[in-house]
């Protein structure tokens, strides 16, 4: 760091660009081979030995007696009544929780723009307090909520005579209680980027729509919608990959009961591994999630992906 | 009364209500951890009570919770500095030589966001089971790695791909090295960036659940997993797995408060700057 090397200035300039880039080539070899080779051991290795274990039929511990079943653990997932409903409860469970927290956090974010931005400001700190609590402890602040006897939400439908409402404990209520609770953690992630969205939006364009005579839902649909459409993306694809991979929360609340009523394919493909002991199934499960995610979230990936390199 | 008067107290009454929606759940656990049990099991939720702190006691002397809190901090420590090395090395250099390739690589390590946890949690739990790793903070620390850092190299590589060229051509025309000017001209400017690194991969590993059940065992279990162990059992301690989340949870809240723009910027990699 002391040893500046005071070289001529031509230098630089004179030298052959090929030995040049050749020279430089190996240094960013070596800046990038640490963190390739660390995605290839801790990423790639893993899944390609979860691809290999998932085509045999072996538990943990006896890797000896490991038959190879070549794909009929996926057959099996596809006449697993348990699987299937995982498999449904996690696309409800996405499609219900990614839908609440859009229209919530784009209405709250829209709705905290039109007030002073002092207010505005201190609010969505406040709102923001959920964001970094880990999910198991979300879960365990919401079974207390649920508590059928001592719990606040059924305090509270008291007062509108509904603490009938099965919350937890009913296999028909259940998941959508546990969307509730994936909805209060990631509504202030959605508000958070969708504000910081919104502070770009030049206030021409408001000022444009107001003299053209747009009320505020014609502003909104023409003028601010639209133009948040790249951050709309990228949050609808945080955040169904994060509903879609739900784990903690169903662990934390229910454990995936009543009934597999609330099982996700990843507390499902848990379960088959350590309750079951069915290593290779459970694999097989955790690759289907796989699957399903690059097929259902892949498009939209490369969508914004290529939108990020040509701006 | 008018029609702007009513706009004004929906708007409000909105937001009052997602204000209590938003607080008192946490609130209520916050207080639970003050109360005691007789306080905390009544029909109407009690707002006077006399405060203890036996649930605080309880959770660091009669449960392993101190230990759980080290734990998670050397992992997410150990997880954190990791990523970060790694990440700001292989998006400099994936970046500032003109590669080729450099945009498929980094769409390639947005990809692994992809990846579920729990198909990478049971392997690396095989693997780190036959190794004889399984109890050691091994495992976590390179689950969090596996995790992050992906998603690190991709983020930092749009900031650097933001820094103007000349900067670094100027640098080295002045006399420094490659890695001179990388020190002292490119690193100070994508700060914000490793700020960004920095808290996603914190906060992630400090909350992370999955990896750390099964990676871990008694004498290794991260603060989740102790909370998770608390909960799991049949009857819950309410007082105690109160406090515990308490004091899990309120530093997050607390940083949160300072990081949100980070969080804003780093989760869209910088996508909603426009």
């Amino acid at each position: 760091m002391t040893r500046i090397q005071l070289a001529p200035r031509g230098r630089a300039q004179r030298r052959s660009t090929s030995s040049y880039a050749r020279k430089d080539l190996r240094l960013a070899l070596y800046l990038v081979l640490p963190a390739a080779a660390a995605i290839f051991i801790v990423m790639i290795v893993p899944l390609g030995f979860a691809l290999i274990a998932s085509t045999f039929e072996y538990s943990l511990g006896q890797e000896e007696s490991a038959v190879f079943v070549f794909l009929d653990n996926y057959a099996k997932f596809f006449a697993d009544p348990v699987a299937i409903s995982s498999l449904l409860n996690t696309a409800l469970f996405t499609v219900m929780s990614l839908f609440l927290c859009m229209l919530i956090g784009v209405g709250m974010s829209v709705l905290l723009k039109s007030l002073n931005p002092r207010t505005g400001n201190i609010l969505r700190a406040i709102f923001a307090m959920p964001l970094l609590i880990s999910p198991i402890i979300v879960s365990l602040i919401w079974r207390y909520m649920y508590d059928p006897t001592y719990g606040l939400v059924y305090y509270v439908l008291s007062w509108f005579g509904l603490e009938e409402w099965g919350g937890l404990t009913d296999t028909t209520t259940a998941l959508f209680s546990i969307v509730i609770t994936d909805v209060w953690h990631a509504v202030p992630f959605i508000i958070l980027v969708t504000s910081a969205g919104l502070t770009v939006i030049p206030e021409e364009l408001y000022e444009a729509a107001r003299i053209d005579g747009a009320g505020t839902i014609g502003t909104l649909v023409n003028v601010t919608l639209p133009l948040l459409v790249k951050t709309l993306i990228v949050l609808i694809l945080i955040r169904g990959t994060d509903a879609f991979r739900v784990f903690d929360l169903i662990y934390g609340l229910t454990g995936g009961g009543p009934a597999n009523s609330t099982s996700s394919l990843s507390i499902y493909a848990y379960k088959q591994a350590y309750e079951n002991n069915e290593m290779g199934y459970a694999m097989a499960v955790a690759m289907i999630t796989l699957i399903a995610l690059v097929i259902l979230f892949g498009p939209l990936m490369r969508n914004s992906a290529r939108s990020k390199g040509d701006s | 009364m008018t029609k702007r008067a009513l706009v004004t107290i929906a708007k409000w009454l909105v937001i009052v209500l997602f204000l209590l929606w938003t607080v008192v759940p946490i609130a209520l656990i916050i207080v639970n951890s003050f109360k005691r049990a007789k306080d905390i099991f009544t029909d109407v939720p009690k707002i006077f009570f006399e405060p203890t702190l036996d649930n605080y006691v309880n959770a660091f002397t009669k449960s392993d919770f101190g230990l759980y809190f080290i734990n998670s901090t050397v992992v997410a420590v150990c997880s954190t500095f990791i990523v970060i090395v790694l990440a700001t090395f292989a998006s400099y250099g994936l970046t500032s030589f003109e590669l080729r390739f450099a945009n498929s690589v980094a769409n390639g390590f947005l990809v692994g966001k992809l990846v579920p946890g729990i198909a990478m949690m049971l392997p690396i739990f095989v693997i780190i089971n036959a190794v004889g790793l399984r109890g050691t903070l091994v495992g976590p620390v390179l689950a969090h790695v596996a995790l992050n850092l992906p998603f690190a190299v991709w983020l930092l590589m749009g900031f650097f791909r933001d820094i103007p060229r000349e900067l670094e051509h100027a640098a080295m025309i002045d006399g420094c090295t490659r890695m001179q000017a990388f020190w002292r001209v490119m690193l100070p400017v994508v700060v914000p960036g490793i700020a960004a690194v920095f808290i996603l991969s914190a906060q992630y590993s400090w909350n992370e659940l999955l990896f750390s059940l099964q990676l871990t065992t008694l004498e290794t279990y991260t603060l989740p997993v102790g909370i998770a162990s608390f909960v799991g059992a049949i009857s819950v301690d309410w007082g105690l797995s109160s406090a515990a989340a308490t004091v899990t949870m309120v530093p997050m809240i607390i940083i949160g408060f300072f990081v949100q723009k980070y969080i804003a910027e780093g989760t869209t990699g910088g996508a909603v700057k426009g």
